[in-house]
């Protein structure tokens, strides 16, 4: 889940292959609240590389169908970002009055052709293509012109876009703008870094929680059978070999719990409803998995210590 | 020759200040194919003699070889493979582990000791011999004091040791299982030249003795 929601808000951001972002400099690192000027565009001399962006929230409604918040991303036609458009169906606008929308339009019932209002502006849009997997700050993008861009905002003539997206690290140093890292600029995105540090919490503590329940148990265990294993000790079994044998019955364990849960998570992608941030990437539940294994290792060692100074007299009665 | 001997054997404990001497000036010796019964009340030093003609403590003073050879010298890894290789402990409780079955159990001295153990044909004569041949297949918990008492002989000769120390092997067994048990640790000794020491409370014993000894506050005497 929290990579799930991580990507709902960078999503759109990832698809763009975004290195730097150049912003007005008073925008608090903010693509929304970035304006700049077609002085400052001009200026900048922009390659193959760069794109050049305006972005606004927009409520997309259609007729008899559900409001969506989403957000409005203005392109022009002849720069990289409209021209590698990730189009699932249908194809890119040609014109100001179509758009190209996330495909959560369609889990709400919005269809390719149909014509939705902007910000209940007078002028209807038509759907003319689907993307995948495209939002930003958890909504759902809205791909359009940035002549429409201008309309939903309302800006003065002199504005020309919201920022500079550019694959490269580029620092065009223009009067009163910044260039920002893809980091700095995503880390800066609203609410992100807090709720991920929640998830990051929450995630800590799972582990500590998973370490103290296998180190329990397995404590547990290697009590009840302390008087064997010092009868073992006492017929000359090695201690490694008892040390050895908790460890392989720790790993056994987790790697089975593991497994449990790997089950239970392909069972949950199956079946989780799409509206649920959740995403189940290999790159995720690998190195979760590896932790859980470390975990279980980490668990075992007090056990192994306790059998390693285990007196094999106390296997001997009195 | 004396495959375990125990020479001018002295124990003592030290709590604090004070100090209880468990075994004083103790010598002892048991040839193979011996049957040795050490005797006394309890807390008259037994278990004592046991854990240290066993390897297990470290004697104040004095010396106890096994097959020659001197186990206060040895560290505690040798100790270790010393009880393995030569020393068969039948102990009250917890001999056999619980979640092993009984043929399991000879698989775990298999995996710790790669050799000397007895061959199958070997192992098949002695459970015959102990009449648990159909059993190896049960845990211990499924099997009856005497079987388990017998389970455990067999565990402990698999390895095929010079030495078998039995703590109190007839605790809890009737009068008839009491000569079972002492007629086959005679039989044992005799047919397969082992030194057996057993370590009893146990009068019904002594028939089957070669020899009896008596510890009382630390002191071994033999019976004439």
């Amino acid at each position: 889940m929290s990579v799930g929601l991580a990507n709902k808000n960078t999503s759109a951001l990832k698809s763009w292959h975004l290195q730097t972002v150049v912003l007005n400099k008073h925008s608090n690192v903010s693509l929304t609240q970035s304006l700049l000027t077609q002085d400052q565009l001009d200026q900048a001399k922009l390659s193959k590389k760069e794109a050049v962006v305006g972005q606004t929230p927009v409520a997309a409604k259609g007729k008899n169908l559900t409001t969506v918040s989403s957000q409005f991303i203005g392109l022009n036609k002849d720069e990289y970002i409209f021209k590698n458009l990730p189009i699932t169906r249908g194809r890119k606008p040609k014109k100001d009055t179509e758009i190209v929308v996330d495909d959560a339009f369609a889990q709400k019932g919005y269809h390719l052709g149909d014509k939705i209002k902007l910000n209940d502006t007078a002028r209807k849009y038509k759907i003319v293509g689907w993307v995948h997997h495209n939002e930003i700050n958890i909504a759902p993008v809205v791909y359009g012109s940035l002549k429409t861009w201008k309309k939903l905002r309302n800006v003065m003539p002199t504005v020309a876009a919201s920022g500079i997206v550019s694959k490269r690290n580029f620092k065009p140093g223009i009067k009163g703008t910044k260039s920002y890292q893809q980091q700095t600029f995503i880390q800066k995105l609203p609410g992100y870094r807090d709720q991920n540090m929640t998830f990051m919490m929450m995630i800590v503590f799972l582990f500590v929680i998973s370490l103290i329940i296998v180190a329990v148990f397995l404590y547990i265990l290697t009590m009840q059978k302390l008087p064997n294993f010092a009868v073992l000790r006492a017929q000359g079994i090695p201690s490694k070999v008892l040390v050895s044998a908790t460890i392989w019955q720790s790993l056994i364990l987790v790697l089975s719990g593991v497994v449990l849960g790997l089950a239970g998570l392909a069972l949950s992608a199956k079946f989780m409803p799409a509206a649920v941030p959740m995403s189940f990437s290999p790159a995720i539940w690998i190195p979760a998995s590896l932790g859980m294994v470390i975990m279980g290792l980490i668990g075992a060692v007090l056990p192994a210590v306790k059998i390693a100074r285990l007196n094999p007299l106390s296997g001997i009665g009195g | 020759m004396s495959v375990l001997t125990l020479t001018n054997v002295s124990k003592t404990y030290e709590h604090g200040e004070a100090s209880v001497q468990a075994l004083r000036n103790v010598n002892f010796s048991i040839d193979a194919g011996e049957v040795i019964l050490i005797m006394g009340p309890s807390g008259a030093g037994k278990s004592t003699f046991l854990t240290t003609a066993g390897g297990l403590l470290s004697p104040t003073s004095g010396t106890v070889q096994v097959e020659g050879q001197e186990i206060s010298r040895l560290s505690p890894k040798e100790r270790d493979a010393l009880r393995l290789h030569k020393i068969g402990f039948i102990l009250q409780a917890y001999n056999l582990v619980p979640y092993l079955t009984i043929s399991e159990q000879f698989k775990l001295v298999d995996h710790v000791k790669k050799e000397g153990n007895l061959s199958a044909d070997d192992l098949q004569a002695l459970l015959a011999q102990l009449d648990i041949s159909n059993l190896v297949n049960k845990y211990p918990q499924e099997l009856s004091g005497g079987q388990q008492q017998r389970a455990a002989i067999a565990r402990a000769l698999y390895a095929d040791p010079a030495v078998i120390m039995a703590d109190e092997p007839t605790a809890s067994l009737d009068s008839e299982r009491v000569a079972e048990v002492g007629q086959l640790f005679k039989d044992l000794a005799k047919q397969r030249q082992k030194a057996i020491i057993l370590v009893t409370h146990d009068d019904r014993l002594t028939k089957y003795a070669d020899h009896i000894y008596d510890m009382l506050d630390g002191r071994l005497t033999k019976r004439q």
